[in-house]
């Protein structure tokens, strides 16, 4: 049962990463019925941004200059990575994908799988094939429930990842900016009808959901401290398949599905060599598809990649 | 921006443009395939007999690889060299032949035309063949370059058969590949090769070139076989979720073959014996052409067409649509073993991680970059692709920056590649040219 | 004996009931009609005759044969063509590609001809090639062949679905409002083509129309289908004059 537990803990904190990753995924693909196969790298940039935001505040405190609360720091290093990968984020789509908007769909999922080359490439060559370490940004401490070790860091990560979930959803329902996305999720037409430019919303999403991929990347960075630029492949992938999982146009479902790729793939590694954890998460996934085509809370529906 | 004044700055250049184009047809319109091939192999063998001292008298030290690219990327004083080279050796040679030669190649070209067309083909490929194996010859890279580019070919005409012919976006090409090249890299080391894992030949090795194509097929069949966890599921749901479902199938294939420790798991698979040499890659790749355009011209083909156009209209016209996407999916997975196979024994040595997003991305690459629909397209993709990316190799890492925004531009300008939707009658293509100024007759479809 | 019979048709879509009670007699090389307002069910009695959806119950025999379950290209095959409201032409294709692609269940070369081109292949596609131009003259858009069909007038667009669906050689041939969409000119040259076809051809024609003067013109007897109920069956006089239909449908557009 302890043991049970645990893993429930460390499913938790995994599946954070996948279900912030996949809900700009999905966001994306909702609003835009676009690929974004850039966004796992996306997720790589803002763990970069994360850790150049927070080794530059921690060196900052170390040489006395502006000595800061640990919990200012990591607040602080959230915040700008955010808005600077957000940044990151409609850079893409303006440059990128924009021109590309009517064109086929495949089209653009291959500029994504581009884009996505020419992030990890330009970090290679800004940044070198060296591997950065994160910084500890705040002191772990682990409680022990029930025989349930408990880090802080777990903590803050699992409560954050759920609670920036739930808000997005509240975002997409309550708000006019959401309204408007949702509504371009069924048909761009109604948009400008809406008083909204469709350039905007498409702005708007991937800011946002670019803005939540770099928390994840700053998370991940806490949790496994060692950045490298393909990262984006390793954990984008699955949050990507993890997003699809959800069902289109579903906030909550991508979250949802994020969360349960994390389990299957603790649980799996639990009782299986780790090596097959690939092999079995996908598995599980190409069943459940099979016989949901259409994901868990997705509708089906009749687009397709069309010519 | 001011449309007109656009067109207006146009006008000179294009009209320019127009007149190269006319006297370039004048001089070389009536030039057939044939009359090329003449030249293309004039050029191959004036490299081959004075290429290198050539070479050294412009100061370019040694023969360019790829066409001068790669010279000139790693020095740019050598520039001009290269060009002088390229123009001495490639270019004069080939246009003053394919010119001189009109009358005789048109002769041939004609009393060949008397005989099947087969034949006529065949005449025409051997010429091919002998130009690619002269110019492959000056070194084993270019044999390479050459081999892997055949290759290529059969991979992106294999995948255009799905994501361009039926418009799916199939992601599982690199899972096919990689079960052909496990599978018949198997079969010929278990069966030919002394291997410190599989123990000691079964047969003897002599009979071994003989049989390889049955090793290559049994790759072949594998990945068909495989492609049915794809193929089935796209009864019932198209597009994006069947993507999902092919990325997954591709994933899926990659991590098992890392699992398994007797193949070599992650560490990869050697030893594979040396059978795929230039002439057997390129009559692999000659017949996975032939039998691809065979298919996507007839009207079986056709149906592909239809099911990526409007499924429920094919349907109601005698469409067997099941069948249609199951033949697709079996028939690109045959020819992404059978290609991953010969890329197993040019490399001598596969690992899973070969296999992988990357692959995918350069198939799609391949395959969008020359044209959707196209088997031509495919043809020029997949070389160009692979000529390309050799070529950008001095640049290091900053090629993966070139290589995608050329890309990303591609998209952005032809969304659906440089020669889509545009049929390959290689019939035509045998035949001797009208003087130009004539109506060409578009010939009509098979 | 009806080539096409089908007898207390009844279908519903979750629990809404699109046609009820529905029969129909159609014999060889007749005509028959089916009006009706918007959304009374004509096309949904198409789209079970082919084969898209499963009728909740009735039976609907072709030929001598029950074909309630049958996968749409089986349908199809057996003998019944049609046309859509919505053309649904295939956009990348050509005229030529269209008419040659509903031959496709008699092609016998199978995937051996198709892959390597043998004899048999080389001349059942003539054949069909032949066939597919014959048809394309017999609707006047031959000149068209070689084009992709996104680039021709509307009125040719309309000509080559009616083309493809004849080079399957239906007995029955479902129109579904072959005019919709024309001028008065170009209706009234689809209202000719389809009487040639019908006399060169000599299948049975069931059609569907909003515009009276084209049923009244072509058909012998004319259903009137309102909420997915047939209220009046009969010669075009008949139906003209019924009280009924005139109040259901023909009220407001009678004049036209």
């Amino acid at each position: 049962m302890t043991f049970f537990l645990q893993q429930v803990v460390n499913a938790l904190q995994w599946g954070s990463f996948y279900a912030l990753i996949a809900l700009g995924y999905s966001m994306v693909y909702s609003v835009l019925m676009l690929f974004n196969f850039a966004h796992g790298d996306i997720f790589m940039v803002g763990a970069y941004m994360g850790f150049f935001v927070a080794t530059g505040l921690v060196t900052l405190g170390a040489a006395g200059v502006l000595a800061l609360p640990s919990w200012l720091i990591l607040a602080l290093t959230i915040l700008m990575a955010m808005f600077l990968t957000s940044l990151v984020g409609m850079l893409v789509e303006r440059v990128g994908y924009r021109p590309l908007r009517g064109a086929p769909r495949a089209s653009a999922a291959l500029t994504g799988l581009m884009i996505g080359i020419i992030l990890q490439t330009g970090n290679l060559a800004l940044l070198g094939a060296r591997r950065q370490t994160f910084p500890g940004l705040i002191d772990v401490t682990s409680y022990k429930v029930a025989g349930v070790i408990v880090s802080n860091k777990a903590l803050i990560i699992i409560t954050l990842s759920i609670l920036l979930t739930l808000a997005l959803h509240q975002f997409v329902r309550r708000t006019k900016w959401g309204m408007a996305m949702r509504a371009m999720a069924y048909d761009f037409a109604v948009v400008p009808l809406m008083g909204v430019s469709i350039n905007t919303i498409a702005l708007l999403t991937f800011g946002l959901g670019s803005a939540l991929a770099a928390v994840a990347g700053i998370f991940f960075g806490m949790a496994y401290p060692v950045l490298e630029p393909y990262m984006g492949l390793l954990v984008g992938w699955k949050a990507f398949v993890a997003a699809i999982l959800g069902g289109r146009g579903s906030v909550l479902g991508a979250g949802l599905a994020g969360f349960l790729l994390g389990f299957i793939e603790i649980f799996v590694a639990a009782v299986f060599p780790s090596t097959l954890r690939d092999v079995i998460a996908y598995s599980i996934i190409l069943v459940i598809l099979t016989f949901r085509p259409y994901g868990f809370f997705g509708e089906p529906y009749s687009a397709q990649l069309r010519l | 921006m001011d449309t007109e004044a656009r067109g207006a700055t146009a006008a000179g250049p294009r009209a320019a443009a127009r007149r190269w184009t006319a006297a370039t047809r004048a001089l070389f319109g009536e030039v057939p395939a044939f009359g090329w091939l003449l030249g293309a192999l004039a050029a191959v063998l004036a490299e081959y007999f004075v290429g290198r001292p050539l070479a050294r008298a412009l100061g370019i030290g040694r023969i360019p690889l790829l066409f001068g690219v790669d010279v000139a990327l790693r020095d740019p004083w050598l520039l001009p060299g290269t060009v002088a080279y390229m123009l001495l050796v490639y270019a004069l040679p080939a246009a003053a032949v394919a010119r001189l030669s009109v009358t005789v190649a048109r002769g041939i070209t004609e009393r060949l035309l008397r005989l099947p067309v087969g034949l006529s083909v065949l005449v025409h490929l051997g010429l091919l063949y002998a130009g690619l194996h002269l110019w492959a010859g000056i070194n084993d890279y270019r044999l390479l370059v050459t081999r892997l580019a055949l290759i290529a070919i059969m991979v992106t005409i294999s995948l255009n058969v799905v994501n361009g012919y039926m418009g799916e976006f199939s992601c599982s090409h690199p899972g096919f590949m990689a079960l052909g090249a496990y599978v018949s890299s198997i079969i010929t080391v278990l069966f030919f090769v002394h291997d410190s894992v599989l123990g000691p030949p079964l047969l003897p090795t002599a009979v071994g070139p003989f049989l390889f194509p049955l090793a290559l097929i049994a790759g072949g069949a594998a990945a068909a076989v495989g492609s049915l966890a794809v193929a089935l599921p796209s009864f019932r749901t198209r597009g994006d979720y069947l993507a999902i479902i092919s990325l997954a199938f591709m994933f899926i294939v990659k991590s098992t073959i890392e699992n398994v420790q007797l193949i070599g798991g992650s560490r990869g698979f050697m030893n594979q014996p040396d059978w795929a040499g230039l002439p057997t890659v390129f009559v692999w790749a000659v017949l996975c052409v032939a039998v691809t355009n065979n298919f996507v011209r007839s009207t079986l083909g056709k149906a592909l067409n239809a099911v990526r156009d409007d499924e429920t209209a094919a349907a109601h016209m005698t469409v067997n649509t099941r069948r249609t996407k199951m033949v697709a999916f079996v028939f690109a997975a045959f020819w992404a073993g059978v290609a991953g196979g010969l890329f197993a024994h040019v490399m001598r040595y596969v690992n899973p991680g070969t296999f992988g997003v990357q692959k995918l991305a350069e198939v799609l690459a391949m395959l969008y970059f020359g044209g959707l629909n196209s088997v031509i397209g495919s043809i020029v993709g997949a070389v160009g692709f692979t000529l390309f990316s050799e070529a950008l190799r001095p640049l290091q890492i900053y090629k993966w920056i070139i290589i995608p925004v050329l890309l990303i531009l591609v998209m952005i300008y032809r969304p659906t590649g440089l020669i889509a939707f545009r049929e390959f009658d290689i019939t035509r293509l045998v035949k001797p040219r009208e003087k130009p100024g004539k109506v060409e007759h578009v010939a009509a479809a098979d | 004996m009806s080539l096409l019979r089908i007898d207390n048709m009844t279908h519903y879509f979750g629990g809404l009931r699109a046609v009820h009670d529905y029969s129909l007699r159609i014999g060889p090389g007749q005509i028959r009609g089916l009006i009706g307002p918007n959304g009374a069910g004509k096309t949904t009695i198409f789209n079970l005759i082919t084969g898209i959806y499963r009728p909740t119950s009735g039976t609907i025999v072709f030929d001598g044969q029950n074909i309630v379950g049958l996968q749409p290209h089986q349908v199809a095959a057996m003998g019944i063509g049609r046309t859509f409201q919505n053309m649904r032409l295939w956009r990348h294709m050509t005229v030529l590609d269209h008419v040659k692609l509903a031959r496709y269940a008699r092609l016998t070369y199978g995937l051996m001809g198709a892959f390597f081109g043998t004899p048999r292949r080389q001349r059942e596609e003539a054949e069909t090639e032949e066939l597919a131009y014959r048809l394309l003259e017999l609707v006047g858009v031959a000149r068209f062949a070689g084009q992709v069909v996104t680039g021709l007038p509307y009125g040719a667009q309309r000509r080559v679905e009616l083309a493809r669906a004849l080079a399957m050689e239906p007995k029955v041939l479902l129109l579904d409002e072959p005019t919709a969409g024309m001028n008065p000119e170009e209706m009234l040259q689809m209202v000719q083509i389809i009487r040639r076809v019908h006399k060169d051809l000599g299948m049975a024609i069931f059609l569907i129309e909003h515009r009276m003067r084209v049923v009244m013109d072509l058909c012998q007897v004319i259903q009137t289908l309102v909420f997915g109920q047939v209220i009046a069956e009969g010669t075009p006089d008949e139906i003209r004059n019924n009280p009924q239909v005139i109040d259901a449908y023909l009220g407001k557009e009678v004049v036209t």
